[in-house]
Order: structure tokens, then C-alpha cells, then sequence
């Protein structure tokens, strides 16, 4: 993996060790330098085994979660480079014929003759990046096992030269020893593991391969190992002469492949040299100079120069762009600019290019010599996979770091949650120190050291316990591919981690853990001494000279004047002889720039919040919250400008927060009492955040006209919303204590201990507010979760609309087509026509298109299925959009494209969304312009379609945008349909049916009517599969895949009940006395341990609560949202799976203040007395 | 008849701290009679606390039986024992032993809601005690909103609320002034003259021990003098 959110991970790696590492130094030296605090800080550490355990827990969680992240990632990546490198062996590029011959056939790589191939040859011998050129023959044709019948209906069938085979390695069989194909005898074969795994074939076996219907037998003699030109499909491995002999191609072949020098992975890196040195090779010099010569024009140099000056534009492609335009100016035909022309990202820009002129005779000039340009095509297989490798692992890593963003929220809210309470429990001890002389900074390093032992130790046990959480993960990835469904039964991922990507985790852990410890020791700082001392409530500050300090801090770090107020105090100390102090200061000085954000925030926090209630300083409130109620404007009217709804909700947000703390103010200084103006202002703020996050996304719309927003407004509506409903919580639970006493005021017995339960945790608002908020938050993301997976699921329960009402999927091997299925059914004795309700045919074929009008006029890859009249006539997919006059009804469009080949009609993945966001492996290159899916309503839309390997152009009109659901999302598979008629003229071969759907009579037994088509069919290589069990895999799939987010998003419940054992562990040591005084006027054990698992009920289910019911909530208008698009989606509360989530989160809890809890009942009364 | 409330035998407790053996209390006898104030004083350390806690059942004994109204105390359950506290015994400390979370009130009436008195009922009479011990305008306060001498105060109102027959106190005067303490003492002798309730305090002050009807010498773990002398 070698990106994480688009930067480069040696960079993350190297910026994360360049702030760890002198921290991690400076740590070092004050340590050294003072070494009682380093005592105070180490000596606490084995005081109390059981909370640091939960402290490690609690503060690994961010770096458990990026390790696992990472590790999900590397294995992928390596997984997939793996497969790749073991597919392709030694093999780094393609060559294929441009062009189309009288030999070819539909679905084959076109054929050149020997000769040709042995000019290539001699052409090559002297380029030495390149040590391998071998020519074979590449064709797929079903083949049964005569032993055991078992048959494949793709078989590949892999025709080589023994003698350009230098370069790429010798073939190995499976039980060891080389062997050569020229040893082979007549109607002999080797097969690789995959063949013979598929046909249970072993040496001797007699296999009949269909060469274009005919039986040919051949006979195993050996199983050889897979990779490089054996592939790791099924492959069956012949001498080329056999194969061109069986295939009727004498003198021709079809596949070229090349080696760049060295070995299976270095020689990718030679790819763009070789590719390069290809393409210029391949180039035919007339077509070039006639380009060069259109390309030369005026207005097409400007559009160039327009275009490399765009925004957004990579600087190599920069480069290549200023390059064109010299060599374009040159009189001769460079080899430079040939390299221009051949590569792809350069031709999209001047097709780009010349499409601006407008001049729609040049575009088709162009356009027809870039078809003619180049003799062969190059693809550069090996790179293209590894990077698509890195691309899949890159974003697997970010979707689950993603996903995992709330989890280190909770995380991080835990490490403050952890030492506001340590610095709590040592509050006298720390009040102590203070009157001995100890500065607030010495406490600040005290926890400092505390903390960094902590995390030292937890990132370790983090990183470690993440690399076997992504073992599970991939572990879970790998039985969903063996569940079916993905289509990628045979791809099993390989467990692999990089040490930079431990590094990473383990950097970016202990940096989140410093910066929240640095925080929370800062806080705990400030503290009053005698009230430390005496344990007494610590007194409001009223000093105007801390008020002032506060707005200087203010100034210092919004201007991000602080590394300035640190070089001060250097020369201070400097001045005063402490070297020592002024270097350190002056090596923190820059460092202080980094911290000047969250300076800013926190000051500003706590001067909006502060109890301060006198004077001027109320003055500077209001004018403080005028500015957030302003800057939330801002952020309206941003949002507004660019569409997107996050900045709106945020800028709504700040209003009604400024809004509340005007009110507070404006209370105080009419002399409210401070609690109350205080809870009116909070409720208002709560409330009103929560009523406005629930306004459905529509209306917002009618207010703010139409926004955009993407996956990440669901990461800051949780937080937002959980924050309210916490706040609005908080500042009332007086209110909610006394419901719950008068409701227990009738349970007698229980009564004494509900009191103590409810009165602990409302006596620590703080800290009950961050469990409550940690708990809300976890159960908050797996609700919404639970709830959106099965929505989703209810999408594909309307069979009918999701496979077009077909039973039945099937395909034939394209060298091997059914003439007429029909009639083959009628005369197969093993199936019965009266059975088959309606039979539908159609074909893939790769297309180029563009639309006409639209500001991209660049070719983009699609596909058309052509298809035939039955399954136009049979087909029941419905429509999301139908142009104006083309019907009302689907049956109408099917209709209207039976009797008009022009016209066509596109899936709607290629429908661009109004939100932007439309990714996934099926959404075609080709998107139309002017059209959204969400629209009510289209217009009929000219597009051009091209034939790739002849450039023929048709025109076609789009009449329609199929339905999301039809063909399951797409994963049956995608492209415009269109009647086939008007592309059989165009197409080079005559363009057989390769593709099935059927439906069965009312009862039949669909299973064995699949069965029993793929035994009939199989000389055609027929797979057939009964539909609805395919949407099940998938739906399963996806469900599976849903859950096991789900469950990785539930690692926060683990930091939610490891903060429920801090805080008990805590209120054990804090209680104990009490407990005692308890315990003497009569309170029982189990009253002790009761009241301890109420009160973490209490927190538990109060956050379980606010969870469930704002998750349901967001839930219910996210499914109302995306039903507008997918009509079949439903609302379902999947019960089950959240009772389970709440069981397991409250009997977790209570597992965790079960311990605690026991401890402190076995407390004497005594001894718990006696504690101080 | 024996008029003893409370009567204790060959007490012995030791605390083992795991490297050393304190012998805290070494065979200690002692007798209370119902209605009588005794004071137990001595030096810090000669197991005063100790022996307060041994009595009331707060802690374990490893030798001797403690009976207090013919109940032998430590042949109880501690669950029993916890109830038997509840109905039967009242608690004063030195401070700080109210619960913080819970109001004056709150704090007074946790014995009775121990004992199964009803919500309403507990709180009528807590409200009673406390405007007994004159607090009743503070009945809402939180203890952090008392002086040291109100929170003495509710604490005595929570011992006696639930009319026990003895009240245990350890140093009940202990962070008070000597203003203060007169008060506090003046209070619990006329509840003890009015109620006829047993009193064992803890204490090292003179004048505090010269209030109450008998003192109680100790000295490492021993009853050196137990001061059978009229009231």
C-alpha cells in the first residue's frame, strides 16, 4: 500500500517520525532533567494493575484500529500483486493486433502471421530492456473430461513456440522437473493445476476440447505448474503447430507477450521504457506525420495550451503537453512526438483538444487516424495490475480507517476521560506537590510521562492486537470470495503487513495519544491549591488578570504569533542565565506553530464556556458567540456557493450555537441564576441542533436549493448529533433523577441504592457526559449500520425488477455458439419445451462512445448488449427515466426498441448522481452529460458509438435509463441494450449470442432446468445459473461484508466499556470511604455491588437510548432519502441484530463494573473507613 | 440482671500488613450499660478506632465475642449484621463522612430507607431530626455547602434518626473548634439524657471525655483503666 487519502505513505511515515521522534527526544530530556516528577509519573503506573490495564486498552484503540486498517490494506495489496505476478509470471506486456483481419472472431484476439512476428523480432533483437518475445496462439474452447465427464466451458487453450520461449522460464511440472512442449507428441497436452483441479484430470486422461463445435481429443500428459504463459485459468498447454493446426490458423498467431529484463516483479519497472520503445516501433510513420500536420493548426496548439494550463492537471502530463507543442512545431516527424502520439493520456488531451475547435470535420479526421496510427496495440498488463493492486489496497485502507474514524473519536475521548480522572484521584497529592514548589509545568510533565509510558506500551500491544484483528479480517474477506457472490471464488487473500505501514500505525497512535494527553495534563494544571489539598470544590476564577491572559492566548495563536511568545521566554530564560530552559524553548518554538490551532480552539472554548459571569468579560462573550453566530453565516453562505451541504449544516450549526451562548450571556447579565441561564441555554442549543440535523435533506433543499454531500456527512451528523442529545441530557438531569426516584419511590428495597446510583453519576457531569457520549456514539454508527444493511438487502427482495423477471442466466463459449437454442431444446431429450416460458439472447460487445453535444467528446469505453427480440420481448426491467416521447410504460420502451435499432437505452450507472458520489468496479468509463438520476424527468440524448477495432461509427439515441436495481446493481452486468440488427453490419465478425436469459413456466423447477441446459450445452461451454441464487450470494455477500463493518466499528464499543471499568475502578478508590459509611448504617454487600452495576446501567442505557434512537432516526430519513432513487428500498428495523447489539454492549458493561463493583462490597466497613 | 448492652470478652485483632504484625487490640474486655456515655481515650495508636470498629461490627475479630443486646455479634452474617446496623446502631465520624451527592436530607434518611421505611415516612421523619438538630432550613444543602459544624450535625441526625439504641462515634468533635464543639456535645448529651441511648465516643480531648459518664483508658491494645466510676 503506498497511498493513504491520496498522500504518499513514505511521506505520512517520515512526517509522523519527524514529530515523534523529538518529541519522543524532548520527553527524554526533561525526563532526565526531572527525575522526581519522572518518579511521581513511573510509581503510579503499578499502583493500581487492573485500571492500567483498561488505561493500555482504552488508549491503544486508535492504533489497533489503523494497524488493522493497514493491515486489511497490505494484504490486499500484496494479495492482488501476488496474484498478478503469479498469473503473469515473467509476462510485463501484451501485444495485440490493431487491427481486425478476415481470420478474426467475435470475443478472440485478432491474428497476424508468423512472418510478421518474426520481423518483430529482428526489429526487437537490439533493444535490451526487453529479454523475452514469444508468439503463441490464445483461444478459449469447452472441454469435457471423457473420464469423469466433468467439463469447462472456457478452457483456455494455450498454443507455444518452444523456441521464443527464451526469457520466460521453462514449464515445471507439479510433482518437480522440467519439461519442454516440444517433447509432446501428436493429440498430446500438458494442463495446468487450475485445468486439472476443474476436470479432476490426471496424466492419461483423454480430453475433448469443441474447436468451433468439433470434438478434438487430446491426451494429458502432465500437470505443469501455473504462471506466465500457463496462466492461472484453466489452461490446457499445446505445441503452437498443434494449435494452429486444431484451430485451423497455420502460419498465424494471436498472442504476443514480452519480458522486460529481470525478473517477475523488477521487470514491471521497466514497463513504461518498454512500452514506450513498443509503441514507437509499432507507430506507422504516415498516419503520424498526417496527425502531425492536423495537429499543427493554430486553434488546435491554443486548446493544447489551454488544456496543459487547467487546473488539476498532473505535472507529467504538464510536461508532455509543453512537449507536444515543441515537437508539433518542428518540421520533421520526431520519434519523440510518435511516443506522444502512442501514449494514451496524451491522445485523450488532443482529442480533447480538438474537440474544442468545434471543427467537426477535423474530429473525424483525427479520430479515424488515431484508429490507424498504430499496427499493434501495447498493453502494459503487468504495471496496470500492480497498480490496480495498490489502487484496491489504498482504498480498502481509507474506506476502514474511514469507518473507523469514530471509533478513534471514542478512542481519543477515553485518553482525555482517562486523565481528567487520574488527575482527579491525585488532586490532593498533585495540590501537595504544588505547595512544595512544583510548577504547573512540572504536573503538566508529570502526566506527560505518565502518558507517554502508557502509550509507549499500548501502541505495541495496539499494533500487534491490529495485525490480528486484520488476520480476522481477511479472514472474514476470504470466506465471503469463497461464499460466491463476488465472482472471485478462486482468489484467496494472503495475509501480509508492512513494517512502514506498523510504523505508521504505531506514529500516528502515539501522536493522537500525546496531543490529547498534552491537553488534558495542560487542564489539570490549572488547578487551586488549597482546594487540591482539602478536596474541596474548586472555587470559580474572577481574576480579570486570567481573563486577559485567556483573550492574549486567544490573539497569540489565531494570528499564530506563539513560536514568537516562546522565542520571548527563551531570551527571558536566556537573560537569567538558564541556558539550558532558553535551548529547549527554542527548539519548541516551532513546533508551538503546529499547536496553534488547537490552542485557538481549546482558549476559545474556554472562554465562551468559562464560569466567568462579571464585568466586561460578558461583554467579550456576547461579542465572542456574535462572532460564531457570524462565522456560521460564513459558512451558510459557503455552502451555498458550492453546493455542498456540510458546510450549510455546519454553518447552521455555529449559528444556533453562537444563538445559545448570546442567550446565556444575555441571561447573565440580566442576573439570572447561572444554572439556569446555563441549562436554558444548553437545552437550547441541544435541542435545536437535534430538531434541525432532523429536517429531511428535501426541505433543506427548498430552503438552500440543491446540495451535495458524500459519506463523510455521516461521520459529522453522528458527532453532531450525539453531542446535542448529550448536551440536552446533561443539562437536565436533575429533571430525569427526579422521574426516576418517584418512579422508585414504589420499590421499597431497591430505593436506598437507585438513590446513590442516579446521584453519583449526575454528580460528575463531566465525566458521566463523556461515557455517555462514548457509549451514544459506538452504539449511534452500528445502528445505522445494522439498519442501512438491511434496507439494502430489502432492495433485492422484488426479484422481478432486480433480474427482469428472468429465472435463468446463461452463457456459451463465443467459438462455440448455439445456432439456434430453440430448436436445440426441442430436440434435447433432456429438456422440455413446453417448460420454457420465454428465451431472451444478447452479447457483449466493447464499444468506445461519446455524446453528442457534451463537453467530453473523448472516446470512452462502454459496452452494448445487442440484443435480440426475444429478450426485448421478454424482458420485465424497469425504468428510472423514460425520454419525452418514447411512452409512458416500460413495455412501451421495450416495444419502441424492437422496431428501431437507433435507438438505445443505458443502465444507470452510467447516470452521473447529483451527489458526485457514484463509485464501485461497474460504473463504465462513459457517463452522460446533462441528465442526473435523480432527475424527474430526460430528453432523448444522441450519442456516437464506435467499434474499436475497425472504427466504424454508428449513431444511436438514448431513449431511456434503466433502473438502479435491474441486473442486481449491475453485477449481472452492465452496458447500453439496443436490438442487434444495425450492429451486426458493423462489426468485423458476424457476432454470434453469447449471452442467455430465461424464464421458466409457472412451477417448473428452475435448479434442474439449469442443471440439465448446462449438461445439454456443454460442447458449447454453456454455465448456467438459476438467478435468484445468484442475487442471494450477492445479496449475502454484501450483507456479510456489511457485518463485518459493522463489527469493525464495534471495536468502540470496546473503548466504551473499557471507560465504563475505568470510571468504576476510579469511583471504587474514590468511594471507598463512602462505601464504608455506607456499609455502617447498613447497606449490605450486594447493596454495594448493586448500586455500582446501576449506576453503569444507568450510563450504559441512557447511551444505548440516544444510540438507538438518533441512529434510528438518521436511518429512517437516509432509506426515505434513497427511496426517491430505488423505489424498492424499505425501512426495516432488523430487531435481532440490535438487541444483540445492545445485549452485548450492556452485559460487557456490566462484566467490566462487575469486578470493581465486587471488589468494593468486600470491602470492611472498617478498613474502608480508615482509607483516606 | 445484667444491664449491659453491650458486652465484650477477650477481644484480639491484629492487622498483618505483610511485613509486619500489629497487634491492635490484646484481649480487651469491656461492658456498656443501656443509657451510659462512655468515652475511650488514650494515646494515637493504642487501638481506640480499632476496638470502636471491632464492637460495632465494622471489622472482624480473630479471638473473643462481642454480644450487644444478647446478640453475639460476629456469629451474625455479614448481611446481618449490615441490617442489624441498620435498625439498631448509629454512626458519628470525624468529617467528611457524609456522602457528598446527596443533600442533607438525603444523607439523614438513607438509614430508614435501609430499614424499609417508606419513601414519604423517611423523609417526614429525617426532616424532623434535622430540624432537631436545627438544620431544617439546610435540609436541601449539599454537604459541601455546610460548615464543619452543620455537617457534624446532620451526621448526628442520621445516627439518631432511625432511634438506635447505640451510637458509635469517632472522634465526632475531632475537626471542630472548641466553639463548636461545646455545641456538637451539648447535643448529644441531651439526646442522650432524652432518649436514653447508649453513646461509645472515641475521642482525645479532655473536655470531651470529661462529659461523658465513664472513661475508658487504653494503651497498646489494653484497657488500662475502665473507669467504673458513678456518671
Amino acid at each position: 500500500m503506498e497511498d493513504l487519502f491520496g498522500v504518499r505513505m513514505d511521506h505520512i511515515m517520515l512526517a509522523l517520525l519527524a514529530v515523534f521522534v523529538p518529541s519522543l527526544a524532548v520527553i527524554c530530556v526533561l525526563a532526565i532533567r526531572s527525575r522526581v516528577m519522572l518518579k511521581m509519573a513511573l510509581r503510579n503506573i503499578p499502583r493500581r494493575k487492573a485500571q492500567t490495564t483498561l488505561i493500555v486498552v482504552g488508549i491503544m484503540i486508535s492504533t489497533l484500529i489503523m494497524a488493522a486498517s493497514f493491515g486489511t490494506g497490505d494484504t490486499l495489496t500484496f494479495s492482488i500483486k501476488k496474484s498478478v505476478v503469479d498469473g503473469l509470471g515473467t509476462i510485463d506486456e501484451f501485444v495485440i493486433s490493431a487491427r481486425a483481419g478476415e481470420n478474426d472472431q467475435f470475443g478472440g484476439a485478432a491474428y497476424v502471421p508468423v512472418e510478421r512476428f518474426t520481423r518483430l523480432q529482428q526489429q526487437l533483437a537490439d533493444v535490451d530492456i526487453i529479454d523475452g518475445l514469444a508468439a503463441g496462439l490464445a483461444e478459449t474452447a469447452p472441454t469435457v473430461n471423457e473420464r469423469n465427464s466433468l467439463s469447462e466451458g472456457r478452457m483456455q487453450i494455450a498454443g507455444v513456440d518452444p523456441d521464443t520461449l527464451e526469457g520466460f522460464g521453462g514449464f515445471v511440472l507439479d510433482g518437480g522437473g522440467d519439461v519442454r512442449v516440444d517433447s509432446l507428441g501428436p493429440n498430446e497436452i500438458f494442463i495446468n493445476s487450475a485445468a486439472a483441479e476443474d476436470l479432476e484430470a490426471l496424466p492419461g486422461d483423454t480430453l475433448t476440447v469443441f474447436v468451433y463445435g468439433d470434438p478434438v481429443a487430446l491426451t494429458v500428459r502432465g500437470i505443469v505448474s501455473g504462471g506466465g504463459p500457463v496462466g492461472t485459468e484453466p489452461t490446457l498447454l499445446m505445441h503452437l503447430a498443434g494449435a494452429q493446426r486444431m484451430f485451423g490458423k497455420e502460419g498465424y498467431v494471436n498472442s504476443i507477450v514480452v519480458s522486460n529484463r529481470g525478473d517477475a516483479y523488477s521487470g514491471a519497472d521497466l514497463s513504461d521504457e518498454a512500452t514506450r520503445t513498443l509503441r514507437v516501433l509499432f507507430t506507422d510513420r504516415q498516419a503520424a506525420s498526417e496527425l502531425k500536420a492536423l495537429l499543427s493548426q493554430p486553434t488546435v496548439i491554443e486548446q493544447l495550451g489551454l488544456r496543459a494550463g487547467r487546473p488539476m492537471v498532473s505535472e507529467s502530463l504538464q510536461a508532455d503537453l509543453a512537449l507536444l507543442q515543441v515537437e508539433l512545431a518542428k518540421a520533421e516527424l520526431s520519434e519523440e512526438l510518435i511516443a506522444l502520439f502512442s501514449n494514451e493520456e496524451v491522445r485523450a488531451e488532443f482529442l480533447e483538444a480538438i474537440a474544442a475547435t468545434g471543427d467537426d470535420a477535423l474530429v473525424r479526421e483525427v479520430n479515424t487516424l488515431v484508429v490507424s496510427l498504430a499496427e499493434f496495440l501495447v498493453i502494459d498488463v503487468k504495471r496496470n495490475l500492480l497498480e490496480t493492486a495498490e489502487l484496491v489496497g489504498n482504498v480498502v485502507t481509507s474506506f476502514f480507517i474511514l469507518f473507523g474514524l469514530f471509533s478513534i473519536m471514542v478512542g481519543i475521548l477515553l485518553i482525555f476521560l482517562i486523565f481528567v480522572m487520574l488527575a482527579a484521584a491525585r488532586r490532593s497529592e498533585l495540590g501537595m506537590a504544588r505547595a512544595v514548589g512544583a510548577k504547573r509545568w512540572h504536573l503538566v510533565q508529570m502526566f506527560v510521562f505518565e502518558g507517554t509510558a502508557y502509550s509507549l506500551v499500548s501502541g505495541v500491544v495496539g499494533v500487534a492486537l491490529g495485525l490480528l484483528a486484520s488476520a480476522l479480517i481477511v479472514g472474514i474477506i476470504n470466506q465471503i470470495f469463497a461464499g460466491g457472490g463476488s465472482g472471485a471464488d478462486d482468489f484467496q487473500l494472503t495475509r501480509h503487513f508492512e513494517l512502514r505501514s506498523a510504523v505508521v500505525a504505531y506514529c500516528l497512535g502515539m501522536v493522537i495519544t500525546f496531543v490529547t494527553v498534552a491537553v488534558s495534563a495542560y487542564r489539570v494544571s490549572r488547578m487551586n491549591i488549597v482546594a487540591a489539598i482539602r478536596d474541596l470544590p474548586t472555587p470559580q476564577e474572577t481574576n480579570s488578570a486570567s481573563a486577559l491572559q485567556l483573550l492574549a492566548r486567544l490573539l497569540m495563536s489565531g494570528l499564530f504569533l506563539l513560536p514568537f511568545r516562546v522565542l520571548y521566554l527563551s531570551i527571558a530564560s536566556l537573560r537569567r542565565g538558564l541556558w539550558r530552559r532558553s535551548a529547549a524553548l527554542l527548539f519548541v518554538a516551532p513546533l508551538s506553530l503546529l499547536a496553534g490551532p488547537v490552542v485557538f480552539v481549546y482558549t476559545l472554548f474556554q472562554l465562551l464556556l468559562s464560569p466567568y459571569r462579571q464585568g466586561w468579560m460578558v461583554v467579550v462573550r456576547m461579542v465572542l458567540s456574535t462572532m460564531v453566530v457570524v462565522a456560521g453565516i460564513a459558512l451558510i453562505l459557503l455552502g451555498t456557493q458550492t453546493d455542498q451541504v456540510i458546510w450549510v449544516r455546519l454553518g447552521v450549526t455555529c449559528g444556533i450555537v453562537g444563538a445559545g451562548l448570546l442567550l446565556r450571556s444575555s441571561m447573565n447579565v440580566n442576573q439570572v441564576r447561572p444554572e439556569l441561564s446555563d441549562r436554558v441555554a444548553y437545552t437550547f442549543i441541544g435541542v435545536a441542533t437535534l430538531v434541525y440535523w432532523f429536517i429531511p435533506f428535501n426541505i433543506m433543499e427548498t430552503v438552500f436549493g440543491e446540495l451535495n454531500g458524500g459519506v463523510e456527512m455521516f461521520f459529522i451528523s453522528g458527532i453532531t448529533m450525539v453531542a446535542a442529545a448529550v448536551c440536552t441530557v446533561m443539562f437536565n438531569a436533575d429533571v430525569l433523577l427526579k422521574f426516576l426516584t418517584t418512579i422508585t419511590a414504589r420499590i421499597g428495597g431497591l430505593r436506598p441504592v437507585l438513590v446513590t446510583a442516579v446521584a453519583y453519576p449526575m454528580s460528575a457531569r463531566f465525566r458521566t457526559g463523556l461515557t455517555l457520549a462514548m457509549f451514544a456514539l459506538v452504539i449511534f454508527t452500528m445502528i445505522v449500520m445494522s439498519i442501512l444493511t438491511e434496507a439494502f438487502s430489502t432492495t433485492a427482495e422484488d426479484d422481478s425488477s432486480v433480474v427482469g423477471g428472468w429465472d435463468i442466466t446463461a452463457r456459451v463459449n463465443p467459438s462455440t455458439p448455439i445456432a439456434d437454442i430453440r430448436q436445440a431444446i426441442e430436440e434435447s431429450p433432456d429438456l422440455e419445451t413446453s417448460e420454457f416460458e420465454a428465451i431472451g439472447g444478447f452479447t457483449y460487445i466493447p464499444v468506445q462512445a461519446r455524446q453528442r453535444g457534451a463537453k467530453e467528446q473523448g472516446w470512452r469505453s462502454y459496452a452494448v448488449r445487442a440484443a435480440d427480440d426475444g429478450f426485448l420481448a421478454g424482458t420485465e426491467t424497469e425504468f428510472h427515466l423514460i425520454a419525452a416521447g418514447y411512452g409512458d410504460t416500460a413495455e412501451e420502451v421495450w416495444d419502441r426498441l424492437r422496431g428501431d435499432s437507433a435507438l438505445v437505452v443505458v443502465d444507470a450507472l452510467a447516470v452521473p448522481l447529483r451527489t458526485g458520489f457514484r463509485g464501485g468496479e461497474n460504473v463504465p468509463e462513459f457517463q452522460l452529460e446533462g441528465v442526473y438520476y435523480e432527475d424527474e424527468s430526460m430528453d432523448a440524448i444522441p450519442i456516437e458509438v464506435r467499434e474499436p477495432t475497425t472504427g466504424a461509427i454508428i449513431e444511436l439515441t438514448v431513449i431511456a435509463v434503466l433502473d438502479e436495481t435491474a441486473d442486481a446493481f449491475g453485477q449481472l452486468g452492465g452496458g447500453m441494450i439496443a436490438a442487434r440488427h444495425q450492429l451486426d453490419e458493423v462489426s468485423p465478425f458476424p457476432i454470434p449470442v453469447t449471452n442467455y436469459r430465461i424464464k421458466v413456466t409457472e412451477g417448473a423447477d428452475v435448479a434442474q432446468i439449469s442443471r440439465n441446459l448446462e449438461f445439454t450445452f456443454r460442447q458449447n461451454g454453456m454455465e448456467s445459473n438459476v438467478l435468484a441464487e445468484l442475487v442471494d450470494e450477492s445479496v449475502s455477500a454484501n450483507r456479510a461484508f456489511n457485518y463485518l463493518l459493522t463489527g469493525f466499528m464495534g471495536l468502540g464499543l470496546m473503548v466504551g466499556v473499557a471507560s465504563l471499568g475505568v470510571v468504576s475502578l476510579r469511583a471504587v478508590v474514590e468511594r471507598r470511604q463512602q462505601i464504608g459509611v455506607l456499609r455502617a448504617i447498613g447497606y449490605r454487600r450486594n447493596m454495594v455491588q448493586l448500586s455500582f452495576l446501576l449506576e453503569s446501567s444507568f450510563v450504559v442505557l441512557l447511551g444505548v437510548a440516544i444510540g438507538v434512537g438518533l441512529g434510528t432516526a438518521i436511518s429512517y430519513l437516509i432509506v426515505r432519502e434513497i427511496r426517491e432513487d430505488v423505489e424498492t428500498i424499505r425501512f426495516t428495523f432488523p430487531w435481532l441484530q440490535i438487541v444483540i447489539i445492545v445485549a452485548v454492549a450492556y452485559l460487557f458493561s456490566l462484566l467490566t463494573t462487575f469486578l470493581p463493583a465486587r471488589q468494593a462490597s468486600r470491602i470492611y466497613p472498617a478498613e474502608a473507613l480508615r482509607y483516606e | 440482671m445484667d444491664e449491659s448492652i453491650v458486652h465484650a470478652t477477650g477481644i484480639h485483632k491484629t492487622y498483618d500488613t505483610g511485613k509486619v504484625q500489629v497487634n491492635a487490640l490484646r484481649g480487651v474486655d469491656l461492658s456498656v450499660r443501656r443509657g451510659e456515655m462512655v468515652a475511650i481515650m488514650g494515646p494515637s495508636g493504642c487501638g481506640k478506632t480499632t476496638m470502636l470498629n471491632c464492637l460495632s461490627g465494622l471489622d472482624d475479630i480473630d479471638a473473643g465475642q462481642v454480644t450487644i443486646e444478647g446478640v453475639v455479634l460476629h456469629d451474625l452474617a455479614d448481611d446481618e449484621r449490615s441490617d442489624y446496623r441498620a435498625r439498631s446502631m448509629g454512626f458519628v465520624f470525624q468529617l467528611y463522612n457524609l456522602l457528598p451527592v446527596l443533600t442533607s436530607v438525603e444523607n439523614v434518611e438513607m438509614p430508614l430507607l435501609l430499614s424499609g421505611v417508606g419513601a414519604a415516612e423517611a423523609r417526614r421523619r429525617s426532616l424532623e431530626m434535622l430540624d432537631h438538630v436545627g438544620l431544617a432550613d439546610r435540609a436541601g444543602h449539599l454537604p459541601s455547602e455546610l460548615s464543619g459544624g452543620q455537617r457534624q450535625r446532620v451526621t448526628i441526625a442520621r445516627a439518631l434518626v432511625n432511634q438506635p439504641s447505640i451510637i458509635w462515634a469517632d472522634e465526632p468533635t475531632g475537626d471542630l473548634d472548641s466553639e463548636t464543639t461545646a455545641e456538637i456535645m451539648e447535643l448529644i448529651i441531651e439526646l442522650n439524657r432524652a432518649n436514653q441511648q447508649s453513646f461509645i465516643l472515641v475521642t482525645h480531648s479532655e473536655e470531651v471525655g470529661a462529659m461523658a459518664h465513664r472513661i475508658v483508658r487504653m494503651r497498646d491494645g489494653e484497657i488500662v483503666d475502665d473507669g467504673l466510676r458513678a456518671a
